[in-house]
C-alpha cells in the first residue's frame, strides 16, 4: 500500500513541479469558457431567443404598412427598430454602420398598391359571378414591392427564413383586405369582421415538440455547448504534461531503473492513471462549476446540469481514461519531449476541430460529419450532449461507452507494445 | 567473511537484434563476494551491455547468471531487493528534491516508511546533502546529481551494487567522496561490480578486473597479478598493451 501511495505521491509531486502544464490544464480551459462563451453567446441568441434584430424603413403613405410592423412586433421573433425618417437609399449603410443583419423597407406606395390589388380581384369575382360592380371604383396603381436587406454574412437559409416570416404576415394583411373589399363590394362590409377573426383563429396549428428523453428541456446554447466541449478539450491537453513526462522518465533512463527494481511497471502506470484521471475530474469540477455559478452573472446562459448524476459521472470517468490514456500512448511513442509537445498539442487541436470542438458538428459537411466520428473529442462531446440536451439514458450512452472504450484499449495496447520494444516492461 | 561466488556468469553472449556481430561473445567470469571488480575496456567494447545483462535490464541471448548472497541462490524479486544498480545517466526525477527521489525509489524496494525516512536522512548526510535535501535536483551541480544518483542505488542497502561510469563528469571532491563512500560499503561487505575509464581510478579502486574488447574478455583477474604478468607499469600501460593505441568512437 505504501508502495501504491509513494507512486502517486510522486505522480502528483511531479505534475505540481510542472507549472506551465498545470496552467495548461487548468487556465486554458476557463479562459477558453469564458471567451469563446461570450463570443459565441449573440450568435446563440439568435437562433435560440428568436429575437433577430430588424431595421425597419417604414415610408407607407396608409395604414397597411403600420399593420405589417405591428405583426411584426406581436411576432416576438424580432426585434424592431423603425427610422422612418431615413431614405431608402440610406438604408443600406444605416444597416451596416448599426451592425443590424437584416432591414425592410415599406414603400410609399404599399397600402395603395395592396388596396388597388384587391380592388382588382374582387371586381373580377363580381363580374365572374354575375354581379353588377362599379368599374370606376377599381383604382389601378402598380403592386407595391418590399424591400429586404440583409448582412452578406448572413447564410442565405437564414435570410430566406426571415422573408418567409415576412411573407406570411404579407399574406394576412392581403387576405384581410381582400375580404373587407369583396364584402364591401358586395354592400355587407359589416360582416367582414367575423369572417376575418374566422378565419385568422382557424388555422393548422404546428405544434412544437423538442425530442428529449427527460421532462426537462435544457436549450442548446453557447454555456450548454461551449463548457463541456473546451474541458474536453483541456483535459486531451494534458498530453503535453503527461505525454512529455513519459518521455523524459524513459529518456533519462528511470524506467529502466525501476526494472532493476522489485516492482511492476505497472504500478507506475496505475499511478499515472490515477492523478491525471483526478486532474482531469478536478478540471469538470472546475469548469462546470464556472458554467453553474460564473457564467450567470456577468449575463450568460446557466449551465443546466443532468439530472442523471451516474451517468454523468461515468462519462466524466471514460472522458478522463481517455484523454489519459491517449497521453501514455503519446509520450510512449515519442521520441523526444519537443515530439510529444508538438505532435500531441496538434493532434489535439485536429481532433477537436474534427471532433465538434471548435464549431458544433452538425454545421459541418456530410464528409467531416463522418470524420467526427473518428475523434476521440467528439464521442466524449457526444456523452455530454446526450446527458446535457437530450436528457439521455444508460441505453443511449452505450455507443459512446464503447467507441471510447475501444479507443483506451487501442492507446493501451499500443503504449505496452512499445514499452516492451524498449524493454522497459 | 564468506568470499565465494557472488555472481557466477557463464557463457554470455549478446546480440541486438539487428546487429552483425555480437555485442558479447561467450563471457565467463566469476565476481566474489566483497569484490570490487571493474569491467574495464574502451568505447564499445561491451562493460555496458554487460552490466545491464547482469542487472536484469536486457536478457542475454545466450548464456546463465547465478547469483548468491552468503552462498545461498538468489533469484527473482529476492535477488532485485538485495541488488542496486546505478546508471550512467542521472535516472532519477530532476524536478524533484534528493529526499522526495529516495522516498520514491525506497518504497519501490519495498522499505517501509520508517525505516525510509532513518536511511534517507543517513544517506543524505553520508553524500554530504543534507543542507540541498528539499531543493530541487535541477538546480544542482553535476557533483551533487552524481551523489544523488548514488544515494538512489544505496537506499536498500545493497548486498550487490552495480555502478556504471559512477565519477564521469563531476568534480575532484565528489569524485573522491564518491569513492571514499564506496570504500566504505564495501569493507561492509557490499559487493561493487563498476565500469569505468579512469584508469587510475580503477586502479586505486578495483581489487579485481575484467578487460573486456570487441565483446570479449581479453584479460581477467587480480589488480596486481595482471599487471606483473603482462609486464604493466599501470592499468593504463595494460589497457594499451591490451586493446592496442587506435581510436575507438
Amino acid at each position: 500500500m505504501f508502495k501504491i501511495f509513494s507512486s502517486i505521491r510522486k505522480e502528483f509531486f511531479l505534475l505540481v513541479s510542472d507549472k506551465v502544464g498545470l496552467a495548461l490544464m487548468f487556465v486554458m480551459p476557463l479562459l477558453l469558457v469564458f471567451i469563446i462563451t461570450i463570443i459565441q453567446d449573440s450568435a446563440y441568441k439568435i437562433v435560440n431567443e428568436n429575437e433577430i434584430p430588424m431595421l425597419v424603413v417604414n415610408h407607407d403613405e396608409g395604414n397597411q404598412g403600420n399593420k405589417l410592423l405591428d405583426l411584426l412586433i406581436t411576432s416576438r421573433l424580432f426585434k424592431i427598430d423603425t427610422l422612418n425618417a431615413l431614405p431608402e437609399k440610406a438604408l443600406k449603410k444605416e444597416l451596416l454602420a448599426r451592425g443590424k443583419m437584416i432591414a425592410l423597407y415599406i414603400p410609399p406606395n404599399f397600402t395603395n398598391g395592396l388596396e388597388s390589388n384587391t380592388g382588382e380581384i374582387s371586381h373580377m369575382m363580381m363580374r365572374d359571378l354575375g354581379l353588377e360592380a362599379d368599374s370606376a371604383s377599381v383604382k389601378t396603381a402598380k403592386m407595391p414591392s418590399l424591400s429586404f436587406y440583409h448582412d452578406p454574412v448572413l447564410q442565405e437559409n437564414y435570410s430566406a427564413s426571415v422573408m418567409g416570416v415576412v411573407d406570411s404576415y404579407l399574406g394576412m394583411i392581403e387576405k384581410s383586405m381582400m375580404i373587407d373589399r369583396i364584402y364591401k363590394d358586395m354592400e355587407i362590409g359589416a360582416k367582414s369582421e367575423n369572417l376575418n377573426q374566422k378565419m385568422a383563429v382557424n388555422r393548422v396549428k404546428i405544434n412544437q415538440i423538442v425530442a428529449t428523453n427527460s421532462n426537462s428541456v435544457a436549450v442548446p446554447n453557447s454555456t450548454q455547448h461551449n463548457v463541456p466541449a473546451w474541458t474536453i478539450f483541456a483535459m486531451f491537453f494534458m498530453v503535453v504534461s503527461l505525454g512529455s513526462n513519459i518521455v523524459k522518465e524513459r529518456v533519462n533512463g528511470s524506467f529502466l531503473r525501476l526494472k532493476t527494481m522489485p516492482t511492476s511497471f505497472m504500478l507506475v502506470m496505475f499511478s499515472k492513471m490515477v492523478v491525471y484521471v483526478l486532474v482531469a475530474i478536478l478540471q469538470v469540477a472546475l469548469t462546470f462549476s464556472i458554467g453553474v455559478w460564473i457564467l450567470p452573472k456577468i449575463g450568460l446562459p446557466e449551465l443546466t446540469i443532468p439530472t442523471n448524476f451516474p451517468a454523468f459521472a461515468a462519462v466524466v470517468l471514460i472522458s478522463s481514461m481517455a484523454a489519459v490514456s491517449y497521453a501514455l500512448l503519446i509520450g510512449s511513442w515519442a521520441k523526444t519531449q519537443e515530439q510529444a509537445n508538438g505532435f500531441g498539442a496538434i493532434s489535439i487541436i485536429i481532433f477537436g476541430a474534427i471532433g465538434g470542438i471548435l464549431v458544433p458538428a452538425f454545421v459541418m459537411p456530410e464528409y467531416m460529419q463522418f470524420a467526427s466520428n473518428f475523434s476521440p473529442l467528439h464521442w466524449c462531446l457526444e456523452g455530454f450532449y446526450i446527458l446535457f440536451l437530450k436528457g439521455g439514458s444508460w441505453n443511449e450512452l452505450r455507443w459512446v461507452m464503447l467507441f471510447l472504450g475501444v479507443f483506451i484499449l487501442i492507446c493501451q495496447l499500443c503504449t505496452y507494445i512499445k514499452l516492451r520494444i524498449e524493454k522497459i516492461i | 567473511m564468506y568470499t565465494g561466488p557472488s555472481i557466477q556468469i557463464e557463457n554470455v553472449t549478446k546480440r541486438y537484434k539487428s546487429a552483425q556481430e555480437d555485442s558479447l561473445s561467450h563471457v565467463n567470469l566469476q565476481i566474489n563476494e566483497a569484490d570490487v571488480y571493474g569491467l574495464l575496456g574502451p568505447n564499445g567494447a561491451g562493460k555496458t551491455t554487460l552490466i545491464s545483462i547482469l542487472c536484469g535490464i536486457i536478457p542475454p541471448s545466450e548464456g546463465n547468471i547465478s547469483y548468491y548472497i552468503g552462498g545461498v541462490g538468489i533469484s527473482g524479486n529476492e535477488r532485485k531487493s538485495r541488488m542496486g544498480f546505478v546508471p550512467q545517466e542521472y535516472a532519477f526525477y530532476q524536478e524533484l528534491t534528493p529526499r522526495q527521489n529516495l522516498d520514491y525509489f525506497g518504497a519501490m524496494y519495498n522499505l517501509s516508511k520508517a525505516d525510509l525516512s532513518v536511511r534517507i536522512d543517513a544517506l543524505l548526510y553520508e553524500l554530504g546533502l543534507t543542507k540541498v535535501a528539499d531543493k530541487e535536483v535541477s538546480t544542482f551541480s553535476g557533483g551533487m546529481k552524481r551523489r544523488v544518483n548514488l544515494a538512489i542505488g544505496l537506499i536498500h542497502k545493497p548486498a550487490i551494487l552495480f555502478l556504471d561510469e559512477p565519477t564521469v563528469g563531476v568534480d575532484v571532491q565528489s569524485k573522491n567522496a564518491i569513492i571514499k563512500y564506496l570504500e566504505e560499503i564495501n569493507r561492509a561487505g557490499t559487493t561493487i561490480v563498476y565500469t569505468s575509464h579512469h584508469m587510475s581510478e580503477a586502479e586505486e579502486f578495483c581489487n579485481r578486473i575484467a578487460l573486456i574488447d570487441h565483446g570479449k574478455v581479453v584479460a581477467e583477474g587480480g589488480m596486481n597479478e595482471l599487471l606483473t604478468k603482462n609486464d604493466a607499469s599501470s592499468l593504463q600501460d595494460l589497457f594499451i598493451k591490451l586493446t592496442g593505441e587506435e581510436y575507438r568512437d
